[in-house]
């Protein structure tokens, strides 16, 4: 299972296994790392599972969508950088990666 | 003292005052015939929900006993749910459900058109129950003329006499008439080259192991049930939402592109799912009580649309509100599936019914309701209106 590490934005680390295929949301709900809510629960209609991911690691991700793109304007402290965690599929090809997360969500408890 | 009975016909016509009791005095309240903890304030509903660890699905999230039944998105926790809900998470993003407007709007037409002249039109019965499920039946992928054959038995899985609290028979049949239909209809596909649709998908995964037989039947199943009855009464709540409030509707005629936003409001201040029921899965505090394994528990999502402690003025219904993290869909990885679709179909039925009938009232006395202990809403919403000259038509 690629191994992917979640950075709170108190600069806490969770390297967390994350089920290939799953996606970065579903990485975090499951394994209990603090910071994502996933509200709408992986449709891309809440942007409270929003996170940041580097140039070096964005680079081999697929480009987000129209729809990614538009519900990202709803969150909170957006960054050129910003993606929604339930876009982006996990994958071997991106085992290692650092996914980091903002102060707040835009909706929900946090 | 707080009383609170899902069952009780008299708390569905007006639930909400019971709601704020709860929320006041009893924010974990025990329903003892029915053996039931009951969490009602914002803050528990939307921990609840979230917490899938503390709280299982897998026993079942109706308030009735559960019965067996085929494995579905809906009833399993983790890994399983990951596994079911990533086939068809992608098939109901927004982006996903967006090529499907125009469809929606027709197909709203269509119903709707025949009443004008008459200038009556029941908005339940007549649109508002025909629409959802002619709609899912073609993401699902199922022939047109069995649309009302399939409406009839999802119909009958979901209606309950007052104090029955088991599934009565009609309902069972019925959902026998539609796991069979099912089963000929994935039979015959064998035969014919492969559609691109949501049953397609799902009978891919079955050949590829992802999925078993019994979850291709499961979820073909409560994506039947759930596409229809719920959307359904959403049409009906936000209607009857706008005839009580005038001012709102005058809002949404000046400024059309409110529609969005008084869905929203809509499935906080009146959605159709009410509440979802879980089982306790470990131990887990509310309201300084461990709750054990095996316990049950409701989760009163409508109740938390309400909470002032999360909502301003939330007995308010205000369509230029635009709530983002109301509880309508529940939340976290339950969350509602096809919450895109519903969003669509709502907001252009709202459009719709606000371009061609937009002086419409509620004859009050022919409202019905329907009486379930997690969906609220109407059986009948008979309205009267201008009929509308020939130009508002195109």
């Amino acid at each position: 299972m690629p191994k992917i590490t979640y950075v709170t934005a108190e600069g806490v680390e969770y390297p967390v296994d994350v089920g290939d295929q799953q996606s970065l949301m579903e990485g975090a709900i499951l394994n209990d790392v603090p910071g994502i809510i996933g509200l709408c629960g992986g449709i891309c209609s809440c942007a409270t599972c929003h996170c940041y991911i580097g140039p070096e690691w964005a680079a081999r991700l697929s480009t987000p969508s129209e729809g990614e793109l538009a519900m990202l304007g709803r969150a909170f402290d957006r960054r050129p950088e910003s993606r929604l965690g339930c876009q982006v599929v996990v994958t071997d090809a991106i085992g290692g990666m650092v996914v980091h997360l903002p102060a707040h969500q835009s909706t929900g408890d946090n | 003292m707080v009383h609170f009975d899902p069952y009780d016909h008299a708390t569905h016509d007006d639930p909400y005052p019971i709601y704020r009791e709860l929320r006041e005095q009893a924010p974990l309240y025990y329903a003892e015939p029915y053996k039931l903890w009951v969490l009602s304030r914002y803050a528990d509903c939307s921990r609840g929900a979230r917490d899938f660890k503390s709280f299982a699905s897998r026993f079942g999230i109706s308030v009735d006993e559960a019965k067996e039944q085929l494995p579905a998105v809906l009833t399993v926790d983790p890994p399983d749910h990951t596994r079911m809900r990533r086939l068809m998470s992608a098939m109901f993003t927004p982006d996903a459900v967006r090529p499907l407007e125009s469809s929606v709007r027709e197909l709203a037409l269509q119903l709707i058109g025949p009443h004008l002249e008459s200038g009556r039109i029941d908005i339940i019965t007549d649109f508002a129950a025909r629409l959802p499920m002619a709609i899912i039946c073609r993401l699902l992928g199922f022939p047109r003329e069995d649309e009302d054959m399939l409406r009839g038995w999802t119909d009958l899985v979901v209606a309950r006499d007052e104090g029955v609290t088991e599934m009565p028979q009609a309902a069972i049949d019925a959902t026998l008439s539609l796991f069979a239909y099912f089963e000929q209809h994935m039979a015959e596909r064998e035969h014919r080259p492969v559609q691109n649709d949501l049953i397609a998908r799902l009978m891919q995964a079955e050949k590829e192991g992802v999925l078993s037989h019994a979850e291709v039947l499961g979820n073909t199943y409560v994506l039947s049930i759930a596409g229809n009855e719920t959307t359904t009464k959403l049409i009906g709540n936000f209607t009857y939402q706008l005839h009580k409030n005038p001012a709102e509707r005058d809002l949404l005629l000046a400024d059309p592109s409110l529609a969005a936003s008084a869905i929203e409001e809509t499935l906080r201040y009146d959605g159709p799912t009410q509440l979802m029921a879980r089982t306790v899965d470990r131990d887990v505090e509310y309201h300084g009580r461990t709750l054990r394994p095996g316990e049950r528990v409701l989760l009163v999502f409508m109740s938390a649309n309400r909470d002032d402690r999360h909502f301003a003025d939330p007995d308010t219904y205000s369509v230029r509100r635009n709530p983002h993290d109301h509880l309508g869909f529940g939340g976290g990885l339950h969350s509602c599936l096809g919450a895109a679709l519903a969003r669509l179909e709502g907001r252009v039925a709202l459009e719709e019914v606000l371009r061609l009938m937009p002086d419409f009232e509620v004859e009050e006395t022919g409202l019905e309701r329907m009486h379930s202990p997690a969906v609220r809403g109407y059986t009948h919403v008979p309205v009267r209106f201008t009929p509308p000259t020939a130009g508002r038509l195109s």
